[in-house]
């Protein structure tokens, strides 16, 4: 699937807009993606491994909720990663 | 302040670089009285979203008034912690020639290195640190929604155009959030473009750049971020018998506008003759 981030994000995966994540559900390709970008890592994950709430996920559009990231998700499917607001 | 040229348009002081100066005197002022910007990020998780603005120029300042100007600063919390409020006086020579009012939200942050958060009251280590005579209870009410349904209920539209833009990092704050003073200066662009092209056909709009700027009012849904794309939709119209210009920003997404800001001008438009 296609990760697009965007914004106040983008200086965490080295200004790479859009990222191909072969993963089985948005979870596990937001997982990947940190793993392999790992300064994003503390900006999209928790202490306790869980997205912050301060992130909004949208699958081909549709946002979901924490609970929803263990939606299945394949090659045609696209990912965004956006931040809500930023306290700078 | 020591004045420069940079800070200045032929008709007076630069509505951005008042957004800009008042915004950064504002910081002071909490320096001086409570607790630094730094500080409230990185040791009460505490940021702020500017809400709303409010500028009103009284007297037109020109570079060759003054040497100086003198930015006198007022914060206060207000709603309850919901809202950090500063008002700013400058002062030129000429006495008190421009205020702006603007009213934050403050931001939990999550503690992360994007800073990013969601609205919350400010905490009580926070709290405690501006006196009473600084809190108010009352929360601040933004005249900017009903400014702008008065303009499109009474008034007359006389034109609108679209200008594009992309958010550079020149145009952001330290976490790649839009800087909200770009605000002001996408507005006037979309109202100079407007004017460029459209005053051939409605002559009136011309005073759009030959007159200088009375009110400004702002207000902020959503920011924009770097290389986010957007448009301005300008509208002029003729409300109360002066020229207003409404500018929506909008996201490539669509939806409600991201911001909005309300320009109105001195001058009258009232049986005005235009070759």
């Amino acid at each position: 699937m296609m990760v697009r981030v965007s914004g106040a994000l983008l200086r965490f995966t080295d200004y790479r807009p859009v990222i191909t994540v072969a993963a089985p559900t948005v979870g596990a390709a937001l997982t990947k993606l940190a793993d392999e970008h790992l300064a994003l890592k503390p900006v999209l994950f928790d202490r306790e491994g869980r997205v912050r709430a301060t992130h909004q996920i949208f699958l081909n559009g549709e946002q979901l909720n924490r609970e929803q990231l263990t939606r299945p998700a394949g090659d045609a499917d696209s990912v965004d990663l956006l931040l809500a607001v930023s306290g700078g | 302040m020591q004045v420069d040229t940079g800070l200045f348009t032929p008709l007076g002081l630069q509505p951005t670089a008042v957004c800009r100066l008042g915004f950064n005197a504002a910081g002071r002022w909490l320096s001086e009285h409570a607790l630094s910007h730094r500080r409230l990020v990185a040791e009460y998780q505490t940021g702020f979203v500017l809400w709303t603005a409010q500028l009103i120029f009284d007297e037109p300042v020109r570079y060759f008034d003054s040497d100086c100007l003198e930015m006198r600063v007022m914060g206060r919390v207000r709603g309850g912690g919901t809202q950090f409020e500063c008002e700013v006086e400058v002062d030129s020579a000429r006495g008190i020639t421009t205020r702006m009012r603007a009213c934050c939200v403050p931001l939990r942050l999550d503690g992360d290195p994007a800073l990013s958060g969601a609205p919350a009251r400010l905490g009580s280590g926070v709290m405690e640190a501006f006196r009473p005579d600084e809190i108010e209870v009352r929360p601040h009410r933004s005249p900017a929604p009903g400014l702008l349904a008065a303009i499109l209920r009474d008034g007359t539209e006389l034109a609108r155009g679209m200008t594009p833009f992309v958010i550079h990092r020149h145009q952001c704050e330290v976490a790649d959030q839009w800087y909200w003073p770009e605000a002001v200066s996408l507005a006037s662009g979309g109202r100079e473009q407007l004017v460029r092209v459209e005053s051939s056909r409605i002559p009136v709009l011309r005073l759009a750049l030959s007159t200088p700027l009375r009110r400004l009012d702002l207000l902020f849904n959503r920011p924009f971020f770097l290389f986010d794309e957007g448009a301005v939709l300008s509208s002029a119209h003729e409300w109360q018998g002066c020229l207003v210009f409404v500018h929506e920003l909008v996201g490539v997404e669509g939806g409600e506008p991201r911001a909005l800001a309300i320009e109105q001008f001195t001058t009258r438009l009232s049986g005005r003759v235009w070759n």
